[in-house]
């Protein structure tokens, strides 16, 4: 039930801006920084990764491991602008230092 | 068949649907299973675990419910911290929303169900998707395909969460995944500058509960790059 309430409220989220309040009619300002939305979610999702733990169930995740897999994955990302090969390459990395620990 | 009519048929849109979902469902394939592991492993179950991916479909906020089920917290409680964590949703949706105007009116009430980080990031700088049929078939495309694999991800994870080791190498699949998403916004000046605002402001309000640092940090980042880009428009060229 806990559930459901959560999922009712997640999906009012993401309606009210399309089907109730469409967003043509929000200010002129408001829809001006829309465009910028992607680049400052994505950046705030990855820096918040950094500096949080993700999950109890996961072992603890060592920081210097995780800045090098990131970084590794950020110069994946640069070089072959391929969504998946990054997240391989900070997998292997963070794998390779936890066998070589 | 021409290119044109290739790029205009109904297959079209499904097929680069298809072809751009893989490797994003490949990336965050390692983040679904963390979500069935902890849901296994924690006294939420994995049952709550696959259920919450059906449901909520957006990882943090899954990871936020399932913990504090596990602590006994209260439906109150999981319900404004998991609405705290998805804010950024109402921001999706708000740029999303000129794809979903001309849309039918079951589309528009249902379809924002997939509106998460990953089909925002999709969709966000694409041109050609600006006909409503070919962005209908697009999005139900991807973010059905996201949802089924997310959720088979999480059985998957809950059913492998005895036999699976303590690795980081979860944890750090779904940075990964939005760095990589990131790096194209990059090229233009505005996106770096957002980019660089929201992640300074992310961790320096990392201490904020309930994803409200993270809302800051979006906040500030679109915020500093509309004044930026305002100021530039009214400077003398």
């Amino acid at each position: 039930m806990t559930l459901l309430l959560a999922a009712i409220a997640t999906h009012g989220l993401r309606t009210v801006l399309i089907t109730l309040v469409p967003a043509h009619r929000l200010p002129a300002l408001l829809r001006r920084g829309l465009p910028h939305l992607a680049p400052a979610a994505l950046a705030g999702l990855v820096a918040t990764a950094l500096v949080t733990t993700t999950g109890p169930a996961a072992g603890s995740a060592v920081p210097g491991v995780t800045y090098a897999a990131l970084a590794v994955a950020a110069l994946v990302a640069w070089r072959s602008r391929h969504p998946a090969l990054p997240v391989l390459a900070a997998v292997a990395v963070t794998v390779v230092a936890e066998v070589l620990a | 068949m021409s290119i044109t009519e290739r790029h205009t048929a109904p297959r079209g849109e499904i097929a680069t649907a298809v072809r751009d979902l893989a490797p994003v469902a490949l990336g965050l394939a390692p983040f679904a299973l963390l979500i069935g592991v902890t849901g296994a492993r924690s006294a939420a179950g994995a049952g709550t675990a696959v259920l919450s991916s059906v449901l909520l479909l957006g990882g943090s906020a899954q990871l936020t419910a399932l913990t504090l089920l596990a602590g006994g917290a209260s439906a109150g409680a999981v319900v404004a911290t998991v609405a705290l964590v998805n804010a950024r949703f109402l921001l999706y949706a708000a740029a999303l929303e000129p794809r979903f105007r001309d849309q039918p009116t079951w589309f528009r009430w249902l379809a924002p169900h997939f509106v998460v980080d990953p089909t925002y990031a999709m969709v966000a700088g694409r041109a050609d998707l600006e006909d409503p049929a070919r962005f209908r078939r697009y999005w139900l495309t991807a973010g059905g395909g996201l949802a089924a694999a997310w959720v088979a991800m999480t059985a998957l994870g809950a059913v492998l969460a005895p036999v699976l080791p303590a690795s980081a190498a979860l944890t750090v699949a779904a940075p990964a995944m939005f760095l990589a998403m990131l790096v194209p916004h990059l090229r233009a000046r505005a996106g770096r500058l957002a980019a660089v605002v929201a992640a300074v402001v992310a961790v320096l309000a990392a201490g904020l509960p309930d994803g409200l640092g993270l809302l800051a940090a979006i906040t500030a980042g679109v915020v500093t790059a509309t004044v930026a880009e305002s100021l530039t428009d009214r400077s003398p060229s």
